[in-house]
């Protein structure tokens, strides 16, 4: 019955092929621009760790002044946590995996016969954040944990970078000149572009990741300084590394992974007691505050998604209405001509579901080829749109957004063809031919 | 002509009535919203930062030789900088500043009238060399730009003791009084006074600095901005200028004779150079992004809402071929079966436009809680009516004007 349904109903569009493309063109049109504009709100949540949304953490402290204003803050409470902190909250047994970490500036040199000296910002981590954040490598990996501990020293480097220095080859086992320090390639990052760079909200968040990822523990040794977002409330000088990294400057992001639900409250009891040592030592005069948010949840503190790219996504929604609202009309007249034909199928025993039916099909098989046509559409428009953005590289369809697609060409057509088909299953067969 | 006939013909076909009212009132909606988003991306575009965009570029030099961890050396090679900078023919001005136009971020601190109990007031903070003002463009108003010998150089006893503020910024401190030669001091976070007070040597009228991330309005310091005379650049982060030319068109030029004085001076480091127009551009990317978007989206609309109409219109007309014929039959005239049609017309369209203005607002207060900062002014409404007029008027002449020539003997053919 189905088939035989789609089979008609194809037969009937290809009845008059010019109102049939008119019809399509109105659905492709209306996915096309839906789609782009959804899938460019859609890409500043991509690839931010969809697969482990509830489990990898941003931690921040209330380590505020008593009588200091926290209003500069996306929620009130301090954006980034102090070097101390950083070192404290190390000492938990709870997450599986965790890192401090923070962006530094350091001057490359490499092979004289390769390229110009020249300044990269380097993030400094602990071998954690490449499994936590699903780091993709082209070559080798993050390195060991015993390399954080020995401070070792051992560099993973993006792909542009290993294209630049090494042409592209396998360089795991090489050496590479760190300002004054020799560091050998322990990976080589796959390609990768996430639409937003996560790890570091307090900067551009829709800026690349850093090209050259070393272990933190270089930062005290090298005394390499933070080259990101810091503020302070505590006026303290400081004329030394020894200075900052004693300091309550916050200049430090703090991750942690905890897969499991019981484990997060035992995480919220150890940062509870973690304060009350510290106040304990004459640290945190304000009362125990801090958040262990999700990154979903800090994408929406921190504003990252902007509001006028929301604003084209709903705006983009209400075109795709207005388009099959058109078809509304044009839908009704094209059914409504057929009216002696449909009751003579009432006649001879179809069913006013079949009738029903036979329509509804009919409208989701133009939705269906519309919003086909509007995907192709909307792939050309989105690289176009893509190169006239900072992060337009991570701009582009995945699977997620096919399938939004789909559903969207779907409930078109239905929005479209519901009351049409309503209409004409109402036909009474004798009344017509009657008429006829 | 009497309303009554149209409008019980109207009642007869609801659907399709229903059907023009919504999608002009959704068209209505959507168009003005669009338009007032542009118009308030536009405005946003046209900021104006107070200084002369065009002319600026920013250099950043990043030292990688070890003699540049040296203070003094530091010192020396930016006073050198200087005078290589300014002797380049075309170049206005050039100072050395940590402060960089349309970028966002910078550092800020609280500062209240000297000696003072009054709350602090936040304000964002930058040093300069000497000429910072002039290589802004800046227009100081009241009192002085920087005089020679007033910058101090980091850390230490050659520290200076005078400052330039915004107009934003005195306001805030002496409210409707003169600023300069006032004095004002630094405030810790537990407020109390810290340093001894600086004086106000100058006031400069603008002063506009994004200091959050693209799209992260309202901008928390309105203007309100601080500059104190000084050299400084390190070895981490380098040395930066901005320098201001004369003529914006030969800044190719002038970029390529600084950097081989620059390189001069001392080649031990990579030199970049920006100019402020390209920052200005790519600060407000997503906003020329939505603008040209909206723009494409309004074009599309309106297009396929004039032939929604169209289509409806005439399937209407086709639809009552044979009623038409009949009361042409009957003695209606040709002018009778027009005015008809447009007086349907008129009606359908005017209910259409009065549930659109609803919806706008609706949306507009939507967007306005929600995502976008741009009420809907009155005017833009009556654009939005007059489009949509227009837009009916065309769609609904031509089905009109083909009903008035059905000829009254096609109510006597059967279908």
């Amino acid at each position: 019955m189905f088939l035989y349904q789609i089979k008609t109903a194809l037969k009937s569009l290809r009845r008059n092929p010019i109102l049939t493309a008119l019809l399509i063109g109105g659905i492709a049109l209306g996915i096309c621009i839906a789609t782009t504009f959804v899938t460019l709100r859609h890409m500043y949540m991509r690839d931010a760790l969809s697969q482990k949304k509830d489990q990898v953490f941003y931690v921040r402290l209330d380590s505020w002044g008593q009588d200091s204003s926290l209003d500069q803050f996306p929620g009130g409470i301090p954006n980034q946590i102090t070097y101390p902190d950083a070192r404290g909250l190390m000492s938990s047994p709870v997450p599986v995996r965790q890192t401090p970490t923070y962006m530094t500036k350091m001057f490359v040199h490499p092979d004289p016969g390769v390229a110009e000296p020249y300044q990269a910002e380097v993030r400094m981590v602990f071998a954690d954040f490449f499994p936590m954040f699903d780091v993709p490598f082209q070559y080798g990996g993050g390195w060991p944990d015993a390399a954080d501990e020995r401070v070792e020293p051992v560099v993973v480097i993006d792909y542009a970078t290993n294209l630049k220095l090494f042409g592209g080859e396998n360089s795991v086992g090489r050496s590479l000149r760190l300002r004054d320090r020799d560091f050998q390639v322990a990976g080589v990052l796959a390609p990768w572009r996430p639409g937003l760079r996560i790890f570091d909200l307090t900067r551009d968040p829709t800026g690349a990741p850093e090209p050259i990822y070393i272990p933190f523990n270089h930062g005290e040794a090298m005394t390499l300084w933070a080259a990101g977002n810091n503020s302070g409330w505590k006026r303290q000088t400081i004329n030394s590394f020894e200075d900052n990294i004693q300091s309550e400057r916050i200049w430090l992001q703090y991750w942690v992974e905890i897969p499991d639900a019981e484990s997060r409250g035992a995480y919220n009891d150890w940062l509870r007691g973690y304060i009350d040592d510290q106040r304990a030592l004459g640290r945190f005069e304000r009362p125990t505050r801090f958040a262990v948010t999700t990154i979903p949840a800090l994408i929406e503190e921190f504003g990252l998604v902007p509001n006028g790219v929301k604003a084209m996504s709903l705006v983009s929604l209400l075109f795709l209405a207005v388009c099959s609202l058109n078809l509304v009309g044009i839908l009704l007249g094209k059914f409504l001509s057929r009216i002696p034909e449909v009751s003579v199928r009432r006649a001879l025993g179809a069913s006013k579901a079949q009738i029903f039916w036979q329509h509804v099909i009919e409208c989701e098989l133009i939705g269906l080829i519309g919003g086909a046509a509007g995907i192709i559409l909307s792939i050309g428009v989105l690289s176009v749109l893509g190169r006239f953005m900072d992060n337009g590289d991570a701009l582009g369809l995945d699977g997620e957004m096919l399938l939004v697609a789909a559903v969207l060409s779907l409930l078109a057509g239905l929005t479209a063809g519901i009351y049409p088909a309503w209409r004409v299953c109402r036909v009474a067969p004798a009344m017509q031919l009657k008429i006829q | 002509m009497h309303i009554g006939p149209v409008v019980r013909a109207m009642n007869h076909n609801r659907t399709r009535v229903t059907l023009i009212i919504l999608e002009i009132a959704i068209t209505l909606a959507i168009v003005t919203n669009c338009v007032n988003v542009i118009l308030a991306e536009r405005a946003k575009m046209a900021t104006r930062s107070g200084f002369e965009d065009t002319g600026i570029v920013r250099l950043h030099t990043r030292p990688f030789v070890p003699e540049f961890q040296d203070e003094a050396f530091i010192r020396t090679t930016v006073d050198a900088d200087l005078q290589a900078i300014e002797g380049v023919p075309g170049v206005e001005a050039v100072a050395n500043t940590s402060f960089q136009l349309w970028e966002g971020g910078g550092s800020s601190t609280e500062i209240r009238p000297a000696g003072s109990s009054s709350a602090p007031v936040r304000t964002q903070i930058y040093y300069g060399s000497q000429n910072i003002t002039q290589s802004l463009g800046a227009t100081v108003s009241e009192g002085r730009p920087f005089a020679e010998g007033e910058h101090g150089s980091g850390s230490g006893e050659e520290s200076a003791s005078v400052v330039i503020i915004s107009r934003a910024l005195a306001e805030a401190l002496f409210p409707g009084q003169p600023a300069a030669g006032r004095s004002i001091e630094f405030v810790t976070g537990t407020g109390e006074a810290t340093g001894d007070p600086y004086a106000i040597v100058g006031v400069m009228e603008r002063f506009f600095n994004p200091f959050g991330m693209p799209g992260a309005d309202p901008d928390p310091f309105e203007e309100r901005g601080l500059f104190y005379p000084q050299r400084a650049g390190s070895y981490a982060q380098g040395l930066r200028y901005l320098i201001r030319v004369s003529d914006p068109g030969d800044m190719a030029a002038i970029i390529t004779e600084i950097e081989r004085r620059i390189v001069e001076v001392n080649p031990g480091r990579v030199v970049e150079f920006e100019p402020v127009s390209e920052k200005k551009a790519r600060w407000f990317a997503t906003s020329s992004l939505m603008v040209t978007t909206m723009t494409f989206i309004i074009a599309m609309l309106v297009i396929i809402s004039a032939l929604g109409l169209i289509g409806i219109t005439a399937l209407s007309v086709a639809e009552r071929t044979r009623q038409i014929g009949t009361r042409r039959a009957l003695g209606a005239t040709r002018a009778d079966i027009l005015r008809h049609f447009l007086i349907e017309n008129a009606i359908i369209t005017a209910a259409g436009l009065a549930l659109g203005i609803v919806a706008t607002y609706a949306l507009n207060v939507f967007l306005v809680a929600n995502l976008v900062d741009a009420k809907m002014p009155p005017m833009l409404i009556l654009f939005g009516i007059a489009l949509l007029l227009l837009n009916a008027i065309v769609a609904t002449l031509p089905p009109a004007f083909r009903a008035m020539g059905i000829s009254p003997a096609v109510a006597t053919k059967s279908i």
